[in-house]
């Protein structure tokens, strides 16, 4: 009985991950993006490690996790619309058909998500290095930077996820994309959280993008893993959660017809 | 005795709006017949058959399928049932392979199951050339016979067919009202909706006609027939009030029965 509820949770997975790699050059522009925020704002800023407090020694090293989150938002971003392609193609309906638990539709489709998050990310850490960044922590390091972001992109494709179930309408997930502007820039992604003022840092504080984007910092640059490292895991464990959740409600709510 | 494949009673569905799509519909179909469900455009073919699959839930009224209680049984439904909707249902960026693998892992078949079934499948379908490649290269005949196959890879004792043969060529339509026929003839029942009165004609032992949400005659194409002394198209307009528009006659096509 387990062995076939896992093969169909298995090649649900499958079928989830080969729709978010295809067509391959599709796939481009999900590195092309991080690269180009990369090559710009560490060139573009390079004389900010000057500035009293920020304590960085090269704006590069200080932007490479930035770069790897946004290689995240982007491999996970897609996934609405892959989910109202298969609504509005009735493919969905023809997986409705079939003799599945309605769970394991979202939740392997979210898994799938993340494992291409985890090689979004290893071909990004490749790419960063060949421009000049390097990284510390070691594998438990890398480790935990695949495992945060695996947790991570579940958390942000709930989001394209409960969107899809909802509306059904692939011009709002397209105009969903916008959500990626204020969770990603919002963040200290642009200078530390000391060197931050007023209602920007307080916007800053509350985003939970910040504190993932603090842990991968404090993993892949200073090679510290504490209670920078605990607090980016818990944020992004409660971020995917409650994603999670909507999405399921949502989807639940799309079913019953 | 004659053993029932689907049995329905008072079934009725109105969507969130207070649209009544299907008002009190009752009907049966035995085992191994070849039913046809015809109506015109929005009368309630495919809620009714929507219902039927589990993928609609009825707002009153009863069905059994395969002797499998609606809203009581689905998953039971759901295996022993195919249905190939109107339209395409296919993963267009995988390839016919690959979706006929997927959908045959989720109804539980071994590995082994599904390569004879997809083998067999795609050399009836006319597939097999194309099989490698992603769907979305197909034609418009090429996917809709994928679909039959999809429909058809858990060897269902039921299968719903909503307008299989839209959009067919009529050497492709004949392939498959002859694949049809051998399925049925084989034991399969079918249940099958078409806007083209001769392949219900050709196909169906009995047939109803509904419209507006309501079944307003059932029988056998020649007990039809004989009630308006005239063709099954004179049998469709003079029961729901509706002209047979030239593409539901598929004048502009040629003719279906011609000879391959």
């Amino acid at each position: 009985m387990f062995k076939k509820e896992l093969v169909k949770f298995i090649v649900l997975f499958n079928r989830g991950f080969k729709q978010a790699i295809r067509p391959y050059v599709a796939v481009v522009p999900e590195f092309l993006m991080p690269i180009f925020y990369f090559v710009v704002n560490s060139s573009a800023f390079q004389k900010v490690v000057d500035l009293p407090g920020f304590n960085q020694a090269s704006y590069l090293q200080f932007y490479a996790p930035v770069a790897l989150l946004v290689s995240v938002f982007m491999s996970s971003g897609s996934t609405g619309i892959e989910t109202v392609t298969d609504i509005s193609t009735g493919f969905m309906d023809r997986i409705f058909l079939a003799p599945v638990n309605r769970w394991y539709i979202v939740i392997s489709k979210l898994v799938a998500v993340g494992a291409k998050s985890i090689l979004s990310l290893s071909i990004m850490v490749i790419l960063l290095a060949l421009f000049g960044a390097s990284f510390h922590g070691g594998i438990l390091g890398f480790f935990l930077i695949f495992l945060l972001a695996f947790i991570f992109a579940i958390g942000w494709a709930g989001i394209g996820l409960s969107l899809a179930f909802t509306t059904k309408n692939p011009r709002i997930l397209q105009s969903s994309y916008i959500f990626f502007f204020p969770f990603s820039f919002i963040t200290t992604s642009q200078l530390p959280l000391n060197l931050l003022t007023g209602w920007y840092k307080t916007a800053v504080q509350m985003n939970p993008v910040t504190y993932v984007l603090e842990a991968m910092r404090s993993i892949l640059i200073s090679g510290q893993i504490g209670q920078k490292v605990l607090v980016g895991f818990v944020v992004a464990v409660c971020f995917a959660a409650v994603t999670l959740m909507i999405s399921m409600w949502a989807f639940k709510k799309s079913v019953v017809r | 005795m004659e053993q029932q494949a689907i049995v329905v009673k008072n079934l009725s569905k109105t969507y969130k709006g207070g649209v009544h799509a299907v008002s009190d519909v009752s009907f049966s179909v035995k085992k191994g017949e070849f039913f046809g469900f015809l109506g015109p455009n929005g009368a309630g073919k495919t809620t009714t058959m929507k219902m039927l699959s589990t993928l609609v839930n009825p707002t009153s009224g009863t069905a059994t399928i395969n002797n499998y209680v609606l809203g009581k049984q689905n998953n039971d439904i759901r295996c022993s049932i195919g249905f190939a909707m109107q339209g395409i249902t296919l993963d267009l960026t995988s390839s016919a392979l690959e979706n006929l693998y997927l959908i045959g892992a989720l109804y539980e078949m071994s590995r082994k199951e599904i390569d004879d079934r997809i083998k067999e499948l795609l050399k009836l379908l006319d597939l097999e050339k194309v099989a490698k490649s992603w769907v979305k290269n197909y034609s418009g005949g090429m996917k809709k016979r994928l679909d039959l196959a999809v429909a058809l890879i858990n060897k269902p004792d039921i299968l719903f067919l909503d307008e299989p043969t839209e959009g067919l060529d009529p050497v492709g339509r004949r392939k498959v009202w002859d694949y049809l026929k051998k399925l049925n003839k084989d034991g399969t029942t079918i249940f099958l909706t078409t806007h083209y009165m001769q392949e219900a004609d050709y196909l169906c032992e009995n047939i109803a006609i509904i419209d507006k949400g309501k079944i307003v005659i059932i029988g056998s194409p020649t007990e039809l027939k004989e009630k308006v002394n005239g063709t099954l198209d004179d049998v469709f307009i003079n029961y729901t009030g509706h002209e047979i528009y030239n593409e539901d006659l598929n004048t502009k096509a040629p003719d279906p029965y011609i000879d391959i």
